[in-house]
């Protein structure tokens, strides 16, 4: 890979946790990555957090080669957050706006942590990031992690196959859908994490579990992906990925489908 | 540059418009786009919070450049970026106030959080020149107060509604009659169409008071609605939409006119939405004639909801350096007297 395809400085960021993920990667590295626990606070710290950061490496308007963020899902109001900042920054700035799934990033963040500890590295993984969704749900994803990427530069799993997607971005019922991994996971002899917000939900049997906050670190590397695919989002048209309709729209849906014989 | 002509980016997304405006020298329209969420909420019978809060985030860089476009100036050229900070569906504000402190930060320009309702008050100065003191009557879909501007730029509520606001009296009665939401300018129009009027009750409070209170009214039509249901009559509509605006216009402006009087203003400001109501401003442009107290009314487009009116209230700080740092807080309940200009050194 060649220095001019590089995109420059990316300024990633995600809101959609109790977790303000912000960082900065260059060049195949994570120049620095802050999270901060501010629970409902988001709206507050985001840009003095992204202006401070930027500040403390001397990264001006001109180096910042795209703007990357967690499009969601998670909580609706913070990913707001982090969308309506990346969008008016990319347009004020003129740069590229690249969306990357808020699972994607947590289940990356975790990832980059679990190929560190040797027992973890013999087998293929299914990661599955896990964010509480209230009333026994979850929103969640299934990411394929294979052992070849163990010892992989970060944007080389990325680039090279070695980290895939298996299931999209939904919110499901975790009883059930933690017993159905768990069984097709032993029967494709892979091991199986759950990663994230697992705390909630004490029975994940047959799987190993790591509790694991938001890690904007994570977020450079799928993002540069994207930008080398040539895969950079639309400023005005991009919106978060809530992966639901709001209640109002259910029941109004509900209601025309009762009306409707 | 001088004060004169400094250029102002405001935003605004308390509720279900989407604005934008630019305006030079606090008082220059050059752009002020609005995005009205009106035809989707429709369906739902009125304004969905969460549904407002997502088309904003679709909408507002796509306004952001309308509103560039229109003004015919480039991003560099912005001085200040305000926004307002409340009062307003907390999820909605933090879309407009993200954006904002983003541009902010972007242009590297001060950040003025600006009060919704100063917004509506100051949208007068965008048409003419505010002597104090002056009493302004906030009358809209959230707010129906009464404000005494003792100097520019010091806001005290005098009178507030104990329970619905104006618009929301309106909204509900429209409702109550099948007109689609929001209801308000159907109830006008439709007074309008006769001279038969249903008697409907004044809420006048304590003798003294100039507080409101529109929920026995709005329950009196209902009665009334009910009434002729089950005596099988046809209901005169019209007489009653008559009677209900008759009872709100008679209530708003004797009391706004009477704390004119007590507090000894110089000028009335009429703003808001309701304040495009055609009945309203005609009742209070003959009262002040009478009374020979100068009256402000902001055009139609300047009532509802606009991001030009934020930047007519933000000029009040911008003259004052009193900016806002990018760490502010939106306040779905934000105080407008505390959101007051704090002295007097003000440059002209």
């Amino acid at each position: 890979m060649n220095g001019s395809n590089r995109p420059g400085t990316l300024l990633a960021f995600d809101t959609s946790t109790g977790t303000l993920a912000v960082s900065l990667y260059r060049d195949g590295r994570v120049m620095e990555a802050s999270q901060s626990f501010a629970e409902r606070n988001h709206s507050v710290r985001i840009v003095p957090e992204i202006q401070e950061m930027m500040r403390r490496h001397g990264v001006h308007r001109e180096d910042v080669g795209a703007i990357a963020v967690g499009r969601g899902p998670g909580s609706y109001t913070g990913v707001r957050i982090a969308v309506s900042a990346a969008k008016t920054l990319a347009w004020a700035w003129d740069k590229p706006l690249v969306g990357v799934s808020s699972l994607e990033a947590l289940a990356f963040g975790a990832w980059l942590k679990i190929r560190q500890e040797a027992s973890a590295q013999e087998r293929d993984a299914w990661i599955v990031p896990l964010m509480d969704a209230r009333r026994g749900q979850v929103y969640g994803a299934r990411f394929v992690a294979s052992a070849a990427g163990r010892d992989l530069g970060i944007e080389e799993v990325v680039a090279g196959g070695a980290w895939s997607r298996a299931d999209e971005d939904g919110i499901r019922l975790i009883a059930d859908w933690s017993a159905e991994l768990a069984a097709q996971a032993k029967e494709a002899g892979v091991a199986l994490w759950f990663v994230g917000e697992t705390a909630p939900f004490a029975a994940l049997d047959g799987a190993f579990t790591l509790p694991f906050a938001m890690d904007g670190g994570a977020i450079g590397p799928l993002a540069a992906d994207r930008l080398r695919r040539g895969r950079a989002d639309d400023v005005h048209a991009f919106a978060p990925n809530y992966t639901q309709m709001t209640e109002a729209e259910v029941k109004l849906q509900a209601g025309e489908a009762r009306r409707t014989p | 540059m001088t004060d004169k002509d400094y250029l102002m980016l405001a935003i605004e997304t308390s509720c279900d418009e989407t604005s934008v405006a630019i305006v030079r020298g606090g008082r220059e329209v050059l752009a002020n786009v609005v995005s009205s969420q009106i035809e989707t909420h429709r369906r739902f019978g009125g304004v969905v919070p969460e549904i407002a809060s997502r088309k904003h985030v679709e909408t507002i860089t796509r306004i952001l450049q309308e509103a560039f476009e229109q003004a015919g100036v480039r991003r560099g050229d912005i001085d200040a970026v305000a926004v307002t900070q409340g009062p307003g569906l907390i999820g909605a504000l933090l879309v407009g106030v993200v954006a904002a402190k983003s541009l902010a930060m972007a242009l590297d320009v001060p950040l003025i959080g600006t009060h919704h309702i100063a917004g509506h008050i100051y949208a007068n100065r965008l048409i003419g020149d505010i002597v104090f003191p002056a009493l302004a009557l906030v009358v809209s879909g959230g707010h129906t107060e009464l404000v005494l501007l003792e100097r520019e730029g010091v806001f005290r509520i005098v009178g507030r509604t104990r329970d619905d606001a104006v618009g929301e009296a309106y909204d509900k009665v429209a409702r109550a009659l099948s007109f689609p939401y929001p209801g308000g300018p159907y109830i006008d129009k439709l007074a309008q169409t006769t001279e038969e009027e249903v008697e409907l009750p004044r809420a006048w409070l304590e003798p003294d008071s100039f507080d409101f209170s529109f929920s026995g009214l709005k329950s009196a039509v209902l009665a009334e609605i009910n009434r002729a249901k089950m005596k099988g009559e046809a209901l005169n509509q019209g007489a009653l939409a008559r009677g209900f605006q008759a009872s709100v216009i008679d209530v708003v402006t004797t009391k706004a006119m009477r704390a004119a009087q007590a507090f000894g203003v110089r000028q009335l400001l009429l703003c808001g939405g309701v304040a495009a109501n055609r009945g309203m401003r005609e009742r209070l442009t003959s009262l002040c004639e009478a009374a020979r107290l100068p009256l402000l009314i902001p055009p139609p487009s300047l009532c509802s909801d606009n991001a030009a009116m934020i930047a007519a209230a933000a000029d009040l700080k911008w003259r004052r350096g009193a900016f806002t740092p990018l760490d502010m807080v939106a306040g779905a309940q934000l105080s407008l007297e505390e959101w007051s200009v704090s002295d007097d050194s003000v440059s002209s």
